[in-house]
């Protein structure tokens, strides 16, 4: 066997093991244009989607009880607001609405579906609430107006806070590879700068989503509080199960509220992919029902 | 010649499964939130009849046993049910010093767990099971995904649900800048219905110090009677209803299934009965 021969073999042996799935790139699952964050999507996020429950139980599937923040890193001043929750009060002055606010919309039980409104759009509606979420991505060079953000539209200090703020979101995980991966780092280009060749970044592989300016609201039921300074984060995956070949839709929800929270607080939710709206059941915002 | 051996590095070189995508090696802090605390509170976990049943006859005076003093969780347990400081290092081969894949270490009676990304295969069925169980895993994108067989048999919570030895457990590690989520994957055919997801966070410390956890057995019949075994007969656990009770949740829902995960399942808790509430403070034991 000549030397090309085996070269050859050898090659083609390699190239599937050579392909891991970390090397796939962006796939077009939602069709739009090219260099949108729709075409740029790693994976599908779109559908319905129902919580399955398995954490915090007691504090989600019922209405816990007042003064129950036992796992809510709360300062003293958000301990008082806690302390002094009143659903009544809150129905009758239409504030029902504060625990369906974006920091813990995705801790109610219920079910989300999520579309492209556009190519730089993502809209999440939900039945519990009947709420709306709009998660804007940045435009492509040389579209919106010339005044608009690129970067996903950046919330104007004189925006109305809202229930579920403004929301700017990106394609996470591009970021360049560490030297400590063993892939190498910047390079120097012609000019002696250190750039980052795109062989150098790594895959792109989940949705993050920062919102301001929302209204203040509750993270859990029973009125314990975040302000309207309270900075959310969101980190966005989708993975399928080995055991059922079911796709899950998992969030980790990280809320910094220097108000009412001596510390970050994390929370996660997940959620099942399920094939159509079947279940679905809107219901208005309720202070005194789990959702 | 020497471009063969160039042409072949460059096809091989890709073939490295130990190295890493990403950078997860650390100390990491813990973010997390325990629950399951009470005696009776399996909530929104999906057991069966007969993980139920191993559950009820769990009593906390187990605990004392000179065989389970020092008992480690298996480590996908102890990152979530104790104080889970977590160091994740590079493992290496002791020979070659190659990356073979990663060593994750907890803090609380320092479990560790090697999750091999070389390829190697699993041992057989009939192998020793351990505390630690046996890992291989892959790179999906930016996310470590492992697989863990061969565990002994041990608890879900701190609370007696049960994990059969015959448990699976496939767990996702995905960092998010300096937070890392892990997600587990819990498939127990012997005692759950479906599998069990759930996620817990950590944050990027690297002055963390994990202490040295000495544990100490006491002799047999220190605690509890040489030779008893605390246990609850089948429908003789006296304290079960006590957390539903407590928290004003039907008692059926308390115990856990399937069915209790989804949101339809807060409707038919309305048409379910309720014992009356003994206090709406019982929460503040845990604070």
């Amino acid at each position: 066997m000549d030397t090309r021969r085996v070269v050859l073999i050898v090659a083609a042996l390699s190239l599937p093991l050579s392909a891991p799935v970390a090397a796939q790139g962006p796939v077009a699952l939602q069709g739009g244009a090219p260099g949108t964050a729709r075409a740029a999507a790693p994976y599908d996020v779109t559908g319905y989607w129902v919580s399955e429950v398995t954490e915090k139980w007691r504090y989600r599937m019922v209405v816990p009880d007042k003064g129950d923040y036992v796992q809510v890193p709360l300062n003293p001043e958000g301990r008082k607001v806690a302390n002094a929750w009143d659903p009544t009060r809150d129905q009758a002055s239409g504030e029902a609405c504060k625990s369906y606010g974006a920091a813990a919309l995705l801790q109610v039980p219920g079910r989300l579906h999520i579309s492209w409104q556009d190519d730089s759009t993502l809209r999440v509606d939900t039945d519990s609430g009947t709420q709306t979420r709009r998660f804007r991505f940045a435009l492509p060079q040389g579209q919106g107006a010339p005044s608009e953000s690129r970067d996903g539209g950046s919330a104007s200090p004189n925006e109305t806070p809202s229930w579920q703020g403004h929301s700017v979101a990106t394609w996470g995980g591009g970021e360049p590879r560490d030297r400590r991966d063993g892939q190498g780092g910047p390079v120097q280009d012609a000019t002696g700068r250190l750039v980052v060749a795109p062989a150098q970044r790594k895959e792109t592989d989940y949705l993050k989503v920062s919102t301001t300016r929302m209204r203040p609201g509750y993270l859990q039921k029973n009125g314990v509080p975040y302000s309207g300074d309270a900075l959310l984060e969101e980190y966005f995956d989708t993975f399928s199960d080995p055991y059922t070949h079911n796709t899950w839709l998992v969030v980790t929800t990280v809320v910094t509220d220097p108000r009412y929270l001596i510390e970050p607080l994390i929370m996660h939710a997940h959620f099942k992919k399920i094939p159509d709206a079947s279940g679905w059941d809107p219901t208005p915002c309720r202070a005194d029902e789990p959702r | 010649m020497r471009f063969t051996i160039l042409l072949l590095l460059v096809f091989l070189l890709p073939n490295r499964p130990a190295s890493g995508q990403v950078d997860l090696a650390g100390e990491w802090s813990p973010r997390v939130y325990n629950t399951h605390m009470d005696i009776g509170d399996y909530t929104g976990i999906p057991l069966n009849d007969a993980g139920r049943l191993r559950a009820e006859a769990w009593h906390p005076d187990q605990l004392d046993l000179p065989e389970n003093l020092c008992r480690p969780h298996p480590i996908d347990i102890g990152l979530r049910v104790s104080v889970s400081q977590l160091r994740i290092t590079n493992e290496l081969d002791n020979e070659t010093r190659r990356p073979v894949g990663l060593r994750l270490k907890v803090a609380w009676q320092e479990p560790e767990q090697v999750i091999y990304l070389d390829g190697r295969p699993h041992p057989s069925a009939h192998a020793p099971h351990r505390w630690s169980g046996f890992s291989t895993g892959r790179w999906e994108r930016n996310t470590l995904v492992y697989t863990t067989t061969h565990l002994k048999e041990a608890y879900l919570t701190r609370t007696g649900v049960p994990k059969s030895p015959k448990a699976t457990v496939t767990t996702r590690v995905h960092r998010y800048g300096n937070l890392l989520t892990i997600v587990f994957i819990i498939n127990d055919p012997a005692y759950m219905t479906a599998p069990y997801i759930r996620e817990s966070s950590w944050i990027a410390d690297p002055n963390q110090v994990i202490p040295p956890f000495p544990c100490e057995i006491t002799p047999d019949g220190t605690i509890v009677p040489a030779g008893k075994v605390p246990s609850f007969l089948p429908g003789k656990n006296d304290v079960l209803n006590e957390f539903a009770t407590e928290y004003g949740i039907p008692l059926e829902a308390a115990l856990g299934g399937e069915e209790t995960l989804y949101p339809e399942y807060i409707k038919k808790m309305k048409t379910m009965k309720v014992a009356p509430r003994t206090t709406t403070e019982h929460f503040r034991r845990a604070q």
